[in-house]
């Protein structure tokens, strides 16, 4: 939102969140929200982020371990399955990565200008424990 | 509506207190957040007790001090809702966090303030120190001089603070226990009358609207605040005072009862004029009568609205006098009284050779007698005939010990 | 009353469309928005919420974005309780009075503030809306400090630990008063409920939420929100933190119902000594000099003392 003047915006600093209406918003997915340029989910924090998670859906159960404990509504869940990650909003915490059950993991942190692909070729192998 | 309507004399004998609950009933105001605090605890009872015999239909919420009375009324405002309270004095001085939040936010509220002195020393009784504490907080101010007038500034303020263009909250101040506590003729509306006038509460970005979730109260740092500050000072500037004249003037048609944002009293052809608020505009006028019949030409100005300062009014209502007493009823404490200073803004700058002097008085609930007044007037005729200001320009009236001046 | 919303596993839960946004400001790793989530996600009811003034306000409504996808407001440090009582009751006001603009809901008040913003300056208004007996709910982000300013000890910051205001140093072990029990003085209002949560066990938060929604009258949870910044550990391991605090039953969860009705609501299997969580964070490190050991042993004293104290309340049933 650009820095608008004085008599451009609404009186007492609020802000909605959606643009219209909407009806049941707890039933209603990110995606089919009318949100507003004032709802955070318009901005980014992508270059808050050094490291980044990357997503390898062969190794994942969908155990949700890391939907729930995400702290950025970045883990993209939908009808039970991880799908994918939101990189406009993941802050690169590797929360998801250290909860994440799989041998091996399904998420792992790589350099911010790693390519996805790359490393998902050459995704670790089961690590096998020591007793 | 489920409630019961109450039955009222076209003349009630009311103090003060009760004047604003009974107006507080008739709005049907939905959330009172209070607490109780000398002198105005009677305005919130007399509530409560409305509420008791299901006179009103709301919520009463007795919270445990001043700022959470604020606090809970800034929460039901912003849910969307006609709300309001009562404070004075140090209640009022614990609330100020409060009262700057509820302006900025641009919540409707109307708080009813009796104006009580503010320790240290302690003093239950009336003068302008908290008035004068809520001046810069951004709220509208109505200044009653009498039950009468504590009775229909409620109607009016609620009227003026709701108006969608306004959006800004307001104090109804009177005198503790001389207009608070004490019972005169009070000329009623019908409940049916009175809550026409007012009218029904509109929400505008209420929090319970669900299908449209609101954000209230955020964070602005040095890119915007200055922004929603300016924005907040130019409605006050520009839309309130002509919103309050049009109201003023719906409630002259309604009930005859005619309000101005300065009042005026035999201002035509003063040469001399004292300037002051609250139950002393009562005192002054008896004495400019007196003083008329002794051959000096005395008027009164009385501040009805205190913010938005009426700057121009006051400009207008001055401009023709020869010398001006500023009365200011809060202790200064090291500069020019409050009146003094924004009389003096208001003159500076134009052609007048008015002379303006200042005094302090009344604190603590000390009496401004008619004696005093009369001193006051025949010093300001003294001015007059000098052409000088013949005094320090600040004195202290009513106060025992060495005469007390400065500057 | 509402019908509960149906969380019998995590899979079921991921199917919850979040009323919190990303691209706030917390702190990579932060424990608040996971919480929060928790929260706001246990119900599909509508919500009225408030923020008392730190992290999560200052980072969730900074000009011109919002984070909540619901009615929010804050208005400052010590009332963000009473602010959302107050629209509880206009939401009383309205629909005794039948203009209510969507008449069928069942709104949720829920009203959320860190440690410093419910243990010290807003004390009063919590416990002045607990005792009025509103309907809502008082969420206390316990992260142990003041970490909106910078890590300044609250009445929550355990002995021990070095804060801004209460450093350790070369004659001062840090913090030397013990940590305050909130949840039993709420209780003590009478409450019909006030529980004690953490973020890891997600299934036993969202029973205590979902019990705290649909009880009528005030409801008090602590929440253990592990602090990257003022605990000292690295964002990754907010989890495991939050593990070693309910493990090592330095943060034992618990509920009490009406006031006095105590039940244990985890017992970890295997504990984990009290040493092990002091270990995990930089607040403690200088606990682990000679001069000082003797306070980790007090510590895990404390620990056992009050977990077998919960375990007698819980037996008695009084």
């Amino acid at each position: 939102m650009p820095n608008t003047g004085w008599d451009e915006f609404e009186i007492g600093a609020m802000l909605r969140t959606f643009d219209g209406g909407i009806d049941d918003i707890a039933g209603t997915l990110q995606e089919d929200r009318p949100y507003s340029q004032n709802s955070s989910f318009s901005a980014s924090v992508a270059d808050w982020r050094i490291e980044k998670p990357v997503f390898n859906k062969d190794y994942c159960i969908d155990c949700q371990f890391c939907w729930i404990y995400c702290p950025d509504i970045s883990i993209i869940s939908r009808d039970k399955k991880m799908i994918g990650i939101d990189m406009d909003h993941c802050k690169g915490c590797a929360i998801c990565v250290e909860v994440c059950p799989t041998n091996p993991k399904s998420l792992l942190m790589f350099p911010e200008k790693a390519d996805e692909e790359v490393e998902i070729a050459n995704w670790p192998a089961k690590e096998t424990k020591e007793k | 509506m489920a409630f019961d309507k109450m039955e009222l004399k076209d003349i009630e004998v009311w103090d003060g207190n009760f004047a604003a609950a009974q107006a507080m009933r008739q709005c049907q105001i939905d959330v009172v957040s209070a607490y109780p605090i000398t002198p105005s605890t009677p305005i919130v009872e007399g509530y409560a007790k409305f509420l008791a015999d299901n006179y009103v239909e709301g919520e009463f919420v007795m919270v445990e001090s001043e700022h959470a009375a604020m606090s809970g009324c800034i929460g039901a405002s912003a849910a969307g809702g006609r709300v309001a309270t009562a404070t004075s004095s140090q209640g009022f001085a614990l609330m100020v966090e409060t009262l700057y939040q509820a302006s900025g936010m641009r919540l409707p509220i109307i708080l009813n303030v009796v104006n009580r002195a503010l320790a240290a020393p302690l003093n239950v009784n009336g003068d302008h120190s908290d008035m004068y504490l809520g001046r810069d907080s951004g709220w509208i101010q109505f200044d009653a001089y009498c039950p009468q007038d504590a009775y229909d500034l409620n109607f009016i303020a609620f009227k003026v603070a709701e108006d969608h263009d306004i959006r800004l909250p307001a104090m109804v101040h009177q005198d503790g226990f001389m207009t608070s506590h004490t019972a005169q003729g009070v000329h009623t509306l019908d409940d049916d009358t009175a809550y026409n006038f007012v009218g029904d509460f509109k929400p505008m970005n209420d929090m319970l609207d669900f299908e449209h979730p609101v954000t209230h109260g955020v964070q602005t740092e040095e890119d915007w605040h200055f922004e929603h500050k300016a924005r907040q000072h130019n409605d006050l500037m520009t839309k309130v005072l002509p919103k309050i004249q049009t109201v003023f003037d719906d409630f002259e048609k309604l009930t005859g009862r005619k309000y101005n944002i300065v009042e005026k009293y035999d201002m035509d052809d003063a040469d001399v004029a004292v300037v002051c608020m609250g139950t002393s505009v009562e005192t002054a006028r008896e004495v400019a009568l007196e003083m008329r019949e002794k051959g000096i030409k005395a008027g009164v100005v009385g501040l009805r609205v205190v913010r938005p300062f009426p700057f121009f009014e006051i400009q207008e209502a001055l401009k023709e006098v020869k010398a001006i007493a500023a009365l200011d009823r809060s202790s200064p404490n090291g500069a020019p009284g409050m009146l003094f200073n924004e009389i003096a803004g208001t003159l500076f700058n134009t052609d007048t050779k008015a002379l303006l002097s200042g005094y302090v008085y009344g604190l603590g609930g000390r009496d401004l007698t008619k004696k005093h007044l009369v001193d006051l007037y025949t010093e300001l005729q003294a001015n007059v005939d000098a052409g000088k200001v013949t005094t320090p320009l600040q004195q202290f009236i009513g106060v025992r010990g060495p005469k007390l001046q400065f500057l | 009353m509402s019908e509960l919303k149906k969380i019998k596993n995590l899979k079921e839960f991921s199917t919850s469309a979040d009323r919190f946004e990303g691209a706030n400001l917390l702190c990579p790793g932060c424990a608040h928005s996971i919480i929060v989530r928790e929260v706001l996600n246990a119900t599909n009811d509508d919500l009225v919420l408030s923020a008392s003034t730190g992290c999560l306000e200052v980072c969730t409504a900074v000009y011109p974005y919002t984070s909540w996808d619901a009615s929010w407001i804050h208005i400052g440090f010590e009332n963000g309780s009473t602010a959302v009582a107050g629209a509880e009751a206009m939401y009383k006001a309205l629909k005794n009075k039948g203009r209510l603009k969507q008449p069928d809901r069942n709104p949720k008040f829920v009203s959320f503030a860190g440690d410093g913003a419910s243990y010290d300056i807003g004390f009063q208004w919590i416990s002045g809306c607990m005792e009025r007996g509103h309907n809502i709910m008082h969420v206390v982000l316990d992260n142990e400090v003041y970490a909106n300013t910078g890590g300044q000890r609250s009445s929550s910051t355990p002995i021990g630990s070095s804060a801004t205001t209460s450093p350790a140093g070369r004659v001062s072990y840090g913090e030397k008063q013990n940590k305050k029990d909130m949840v039993s003085i709420m209780a003590s209002h009478g409450i019909p409920y006030s529980a004690q949560v953490a973020p890891n066990k997600w299934k036993d938060m969202v029973k205590k939420i979902q019990h705290g929604m649909e009880v009528d009258g005030p409801v008090f949870i602590n929440a253990v929100s592990p602090c990257t910044t003022e605990w000292k550990f690295d964002p990754k391991d907010t989890m495991l933190l939050t593990d070693l605090s309910t493990d090592s039953l330095v943060f034992p969860l618990y509920e009490i119902i009406d006031g006095h009705e105590l039940n244990i609501t985890y017992r970890p299997k295997n504990v984990v000594p009290v040493e092990e969580y002091l270990a995990a964070q930089g607040r403690f490190k200088h606990l682990f000099k000679d001069e000082y050991k003797y306070l980790i042993k007090e510590w895990q004293e404390r620990v056992d003392a009050n977990w077998a104290y919960l375990n007698r309340r819980e037996e008695a049933r009084v």
